[in-house]
């Protein structure tokens, strides 16, 4: 379900009249998983058993990591395996249950239907895991085993064809007698094979509670339908922002005091979001597809332009989509965290990356590049950091090799902005517009590869745009007009101007245009670009 | 449930938990008295505009106007032409391309025919809409020609539409069929319609919200049926393709005067190519694979959009027919006679008017429904000669 079409708006209108009126009794909570699987499993009712099991597991893996010591202790093995004697209980029953599931699976891989095998094959290392987690009461399993599984289910789901293929030319190129199948093949009862919308940001944000809990950065949630609701909070769960559980969580102890501010600011941000999306994001998308669907057709101006409105249309497509997330949160009483901030605006790449997808990159620092030394091992281990960080960041976004360029690209360009930083010419002499221009130059041409549809188009562009003729781009005029609208009010926020603009005739004003060039103009649907990774 | 043990406390370390997040940038931030504002300034821009547009919009009709074919989807035009017909003494005809005049020019309509045969120039009115079919004519009575109250209205029942189960869109397998939106979007269940739940309630709202619809009326206008976003970004269809629009102004588009049919289509009228019998185009006899009455969508569309119109106060008049028997096969007429009977007595029983014509000369069809220029003409005499037209006529 898009937020920009009619049935969120019914969806809406159902879910928060009875999530009011639930406000006094336990039952709002409740509503509100159940309304988050419902808006889940409008795309695809199969998918919800993955967020499910996602959620059940890490939820009950924190649990036991709870019931297992901080220090390492030593354990008699034998008396456990011989005797069943564990100091927790808990742990007793999760090692039986282990052994019964073990048990399960095995008699499900050898006497159920084929196709269950490989899914049984997977469980079946889970399962092991378990029983060795609490067979030696290890936090460090615990948080081995959801890392597994949520990295496993991305892995499958997200990039398993891509290596695949990859790993397939390079056999035949090395004359290897070996082929893998295609991953479709190894889907349980013959189900297919889809992405399932979300994954990289649902399992990011479970991830990021056992990782939390396993820091001690955050406490056990006890109720499972806070979690559940945590993992799947439907105004977030399709593309962020990546909330954390010691932000989030918390806001679903009790109702949240709701006033009418919730509801004007969440009005606000929503008309906001649905006008980046509609307006901009889905009218700049026709002349992106345009060019990028045939980029040999076209000259040097036309690659060009192309280029930079798609790097707006991401950009209000993605930040559209967050307003309108944070917009709805709102208007239940819930605060999702900032996701962008002007990034175009930056004057460095490390800025543009505090200013852009702002909950991902946070999570990157948290969760990849601080536990991988971060900078406290000298200068060169900082920059492989930085640059593995951001390497890492790219796969993220999806499994090909342009994503692959595009993060590597990143890193380098942090690398230099990060050097450059340092010296107190550049620091201190170079304009700010100058810089701000030079990120904003370097951001666009690493689009190229992001909205490329191969390496080879993407070099293709690359190479044009410096070579091909310079022709009639056929840029509509509109669409120059309404990005140079937007920059300037981008820049005029930034400015002295910032007061004028949030007067009250400008406010009115500005939100009364948007409704009315929303209902006049509208380019129609179109999912959100980031629902792919 | 196990006691937790003492070591497995957790050490958590303080967390900024929920603390205050910004609202965002470039806030374009409203309280609530600025939302009542700016709502009310949207809500009344959005009332008044097609209410002054049609002030300053010069929309010629005159004698035997008929919306044109390429403006057929243009509802909101539709409800002014509709609005127009103030006299309660005009008589407007409603139905599909038939009433229309698929084959014919204006001047050679029902309506133009039966103006002819009254001695006046607009008594009857052609209300007639290309590419109908009774389930998108519940949605053009429902909810574009509500002016049409406590008046006589002609409605013609095309039994084309119960020839197959395709035609009576009762098929499951997806089809492609004009004026989607018109149809009832979720009630009564259309099975071949695969719409989904978006496009269906954009349907819904359009037909109710009358902005939404003007807008539709200037893309069909003046934007070849594109929105104005999509009319900047058009291709000519060349190769390599131009985009003829992308430096023009859009507004410089948009017309003061509501677009008209050509004078002398090329389509249609005695000089067309497509202006001749339906034996003449190598079509042989055809066997139909009639849809039963019970089982019908189509029937049942059309029997409620009788209900609108009487329910509305209408003094209605259904014309059956002219069907094309000639094109029929032999076998396959017992089962046509049985449906226009069945037909026939559902509107004694319902008191309804109607004339069921004689079948016109084989040469005057240019297909299975549609007559030719003299069909109509016939037509026409045939109707006003009629005594159940006579009488509906002067009661």
């Amino acid at each position: 379900m898009l937020f920009h079409t009619w049935p969120f708006l019914v969806f809406l209108a159902v879910v928060l009249p009875v999530y009011f009126s639930l406000r006094k009794t336990f039952l709002w909570l409740p509503w509100l998983t159940l309304a988050s699987y419902f808006f889940y499993g409008w795309w695809n009712p199969y998918y919800l058993i993955l967020v499910l099991y996602s959620t059940v597991l890490d939820f009950f893996l924190v649990a036991l990591m709870d019931h297992c010591p901080r220090e390492g202790r030593k354990v008699n093995l034998l008396e456990r395996l011989t005797r069943l004697r564990f100091e927790d209980r808990v742990l007793k029953f999760a090692f039986l249950g282990s052994v019964a599931a073990a048990l399960g699976i095995t008699g499900l891989a050898v006497f159920g239907p084929q196709t269950l095998r490989p899914t049984m094959a997977a469980f079946g290392v889970i399962v092991l895991l378990m029983g060795l987690g609490s067979l030696y009461s290890s936090r460090r399993i615990w948080l081995l085993i959801s890392l597994v599984n949520n990295l496993a289910l991305l892995l499958f789901f997200k990039y398993a064809r891509f290596v695949v293929e990859n790993l397939n030319t390079l056999t035949a190129w090395l004359h290897f007698p070996i082929k893998l199948s295609d991953p479709s093949t190894l889907m349980p009862l013959g189900s297919e094979y889809l992405l399932p919308v979300g994954i990289s940001f649902f399992t990011f944000q479970s991830l990021s509670y056992t990782i939390d809990f396993y820091f001690g950065n955050v406490h056990r949630e006890r109720n499972f339908l806070r979690f559940a609701t945590f993992v799947c909070f439907f105004p977030q769960l399709m593309a962020g922002p990546i909330e954390r559980a010691r932000h989030l969580l918390p806001q679903f102890n009790q109702f949240p005091p709701v006033r009418l501010q919730n509801f004007t600011d969440g009005a606000s941000l929503f008309l906001v979001g649905l006008f980046k999306k509609l307006a901009l994001a889905n009218y700049l998308a026709f002349y992106v597809e345009r060019v990028y669907d045939n980029p040999k057709d076209f000259g040097a101006p036309a690659l060009l332009l192309a280029t930079v409105a798609f790097g707006w249309q991401i950009f209000f497509d993605f930040s559209g989509y967050t307003d309108m997330a944070r917009g709805v949160a709102k208007l239940m009483g819930f605060n999702l965290i900032l996701n962008f901030n002007n990034p175009y605006l930056a004057t460095g790449l490390g800025e543009f990356w505090s200013r852009w997808h702002i909950s991902l990159s946070s999570w990157f620092r948290d969760y990849v590049y601080i536990p991988l030394g971060g900078n406290k091992n000298g200068t060169l281990r900082t920059y492989r950091n930085l640059f593995l960080t951001f390497f890492i960041s790219g796969i993220w976004h999806g499994a090909a090799w342009t994503f692959v360029i595009w993060g590597a690209l990143h890193g380098l360009g942090v690398l230099i902005t990060r050097e450059l930083e340092r010296s107190p010419v550049y620091r201190d002499r170079v304009p700010k517009l100058f810089k701000q221009a030079g990120v904003f130059l370097f951001v666009m041409f690493t689009w190229i590869f992001f909205r490329a549809g191969s390496l080879s188009d993407a070099l293709l562009i690359v190479q044009r745009i410096f070579t091909a003729a310079w022709h009639d781009p056929q840029i509509p005029a509109l669409m120059l007009v309404l990005i140079a609208m937007v920059w300037l009010y981008e820049l005029a926020y930034e400015s002295r101007l910032r007061d004028l603009l949030k007067t009250s005739g400008v406010r009115v004003a500005m939100a009364a245009l948007m409704v009315l060039y929303l209902c006049l103009c509208s380019s129609g649907g179109g999912a959100f670009i980031y629902f792919q990774f | 449930m196990a006691t937790r043990p003492p070591h497995a406390q957790p050490e958590v370390k303080p967390a900024a938990l929920s603390k205050e997040v910004p609202f965002g940038v470039n806030e374009v931030r409203l309280n609530a008295w600025q939302w009542l504002a700016a709502l009310g300034i949207a809500g009344l821009l959005l009332l008044i505009t097609p209410w002054i547009w049609q002030k300053f919009e010069v929309f010629t009709t005159g004698p035997d106007y008929r919306v044109p074919y390429q403006l057929s989807k243009d509802y909101w035009l539709y409800g002014r032409r509709i609005r127009q017909v103030t006299d309660p003494g005009k008589i407007v005809l409603l139905g599909d391309s038939v009433v229309w005049g698929e084959y014919v020019l204006p001047d050679g309509t029902l309506s133009h025919f039966l103006n002819q045969e009254a001695g006046a120039t607009d008594r009857f009115v052609n209300g007639g809409l290309n590419g109908l079919f009774p389930l998108a004519e519940e949605g053009l009575v429902s909810f574009y020609s509500r002016p049409l109250r406590h008046r006589k209205v002609i409605v013609q029942c095309n039994v084309l539409w119960m020839t197959s189960p395709k035609a009576d869109l009762s098929t499951d397998k997806e089809e492609q069929f004009n004026h989607s939106r018109l149809v009832p979007q979720f009630s009564p269940r259309i099975p071949c319609y695969r719409a989904d739940a978006n496009e269906r309630l954009s349907a819904v709202v359009q037909r109710n919200v009358n902005f939404l619809a003007w807008v539709s009326h200037l893309q069909n206008a003046y934007f070849d049926q594109k929105s104005f976003l999509a009319w900047t970004l058009e291709d000519d269809g060349g190769s390599p393709p131009r985009y003829p629009n992308s430096y023009r102004n859009p507004l410089s588009q948009i017309a003061s005067e509501v677009p008209s049919a050509p004078a002398d289509d090329p389509q249609r009228g005695p000089r067309s190519p497509r202006h001749k019998p339906w034996s003449e185009t190598g079509q042989g006899t055809t066997r139909f694979e009639w849809v039963d009455l019970d089982s019908s969508l189509q029937w049942k569309a059309f029997q409620r959009v009788i209900g609108i119109l009487r329910a509305r106060g209408d003094d209605v008049m259904v014309i059956l027919g002219p069907f094309n028997e000639h094109i029929m096969a032999e076998e396959n007429r017992p089962a046509f006679h049985k449906i226009r009977d069945g037909i026939e007595a559902w509107l004694t029983q319902q008191q309804i008017a109607h004339v069921v014509p004689e079948t016109l000369p084989s040469q005057l069809y240019a297909d299975a429904s549609h007559p030719l220029t003299e069909g109509y003409h016939r037509l026409a005499t045939q109707l006003w000669t009629s005594e159940s037209f006579k009488t509906w006529l002067n009661r």
